[in-house]
């Protein structure tokens, strides 16, 4: 990791430099986490590669301001995190919440959802949370649990960011009995 | 009932109380209205309800959110954003506003707005002389813009002319300043 952080910074000083090409070098390592980001987002592949390639472009205009005092990643994620919620602010995405797949397992249809589908009903049912949980949740999920990291990304004291994971966890818990209601109510 | 209305309903937990029958059905079977005609819910089908939903616990929760559907960019995905990165590196800077050729004007109408709102200002204290107020009249402003309020007739004529003029003079400065000829 450390290596790629002055990787990352070379790449920066070269760009700034006026060696465009470095620029690809960013690209290539940061394209598959941003694109990941995105789609976490939106749940959309096509969407997500737009809004990253404008995630990229937005961090080419404003590399300057990248001040070195955070890893080129943190302010990577968190200009990138700031321009993904407030696209989806202007057009905001719809995940249709009983889209699951038909139970492959014939006991599943006296038991009930198959595991893959109820993970992926409790997946989809994070897009049903007010925005500022669903952020909360989906960052802490793509930092792979990292609470600085994800409250970085937000621009949040990491306090607040806790409590809103708190209170996201509580609703979507709250909710799923009625989600995974539907999607059975599908099936039948 | 469209599902969006009636997933609107199953969030908050309240039902409509004309909702046609096969609506009470949807309903009975999302377990929002109660069904009085039905069997108890099987065992497997409540502790499966509670162990998906009700008593999911953080580790579990965790467990599945943080195994999301992963995707990889597209092959082209690097190559476009470099393209896009060439085609704005190779794009003329940003024109700068112009503020030497603007500043006059702005300062032209910051003076008419400034002259606006004293006119404004004297109209008002006119208006409030007349139902004799005394302390206003009395006012140190009140008396340094006497010049201001006097021969009402007059004075109306000459602002709307001094408007109109500078309204004249804005559009003239700034069709000048649009095609390049100050």
């Amino acid at each position: 990791m450390a290596m790629s952080a002055a990787d990352d910074q070379l790449a920066v000083e070269r760009v700034l430099g006026g060696d465009i090409s470095a620029f690809e070098e960013i690209v290539r390592r940061w394209q598959s986490p941003l694109v990941n980001l995105a789609f976490r987002f939106c749940h959309d592949r096509g969407r997500a590669e737009e809004m990253a390639q404008e995630a990229f472009l937005r961090a080419y205009r404003n590399l300057k301001q990248w001040r070195k005092e955070a890893a080129f990643s943190t302010w990577l994620f968190a200009l990138a995190t700031n321009f993904y919620r407030s696209e989806l602010r202007r057009i905001p995405v719809y995940v249709p919440i009983d889209d699951v797949r038909e139970p492959a397992d014939p006991r599943a249809q006296d038991g009930g959802l198959e595991e893959e589908d109820r993970d992926r009903a409790v997946r989809r049912a994070v897009f049903t949370l007010p925005e500022k949980y669903r952020e909360a949740l989906i960052l802490f999920y793509f930092h792979e649990m990292d609470v600085p990291a994800a409250a970085r990304s937000l621009g949040l004291p990491e306090g607040t960011f806790k409590a809103r994971l708190f209170r996201g966890r509580e609703i979507l818990r709250g909710k799923l009995p009625q989600l995974l209601a539907v999607a059975r109510l599908k099936e039948a | 009932m469209s599902e969006e209305m009636m997933f609107e309903a199953m969030m908050s937990g309240v039902t409509r109380s004309g909702a046609m029958p096969s609506e009470v059905t949807t309903l009975r079977a999302l377990g929002i209205v109660p069904d009085p005609t039905a069997s108890a819910p099987s065992a497997a089908s409540e502790k499966d309800m509670i162990s998906m939903g009700g008593k999911m616990n953080n580790d579990e929760l965790d467990r599945i959110l943080s195994r999301p559907d992963d995707i990889q960019p597209s092959s082209g995905f690097a190559a476009s954003v470099m393209d896009a990165v060439r085609a704005e590196a190779a794009a003329p800077p940003p024109i700068p506003f112009p503020w030497t050729r603007a500043l006059p004007v702005l300062l032209v109408a910051a003076l008419a707005l400034l002259a606006v709102a004293i006119a404004g200002i004297a109209a008002i204290v006119q208006i409030s002389r007349q139902p004799a107020a005394p302390e206003l009249a009395a006012s140190w402003w009140s008396s340094a813009l006497a010049p201001y309020t006097s021969g009402a007739v007059g004075t109306d004529l000459a602002w709307t002319a001094a408007a109109l003029l500078a309204a004249f003079v804005s559009v003239r400065v700034s069709m000048r300043l649009a095609s390049g000829k100050v």
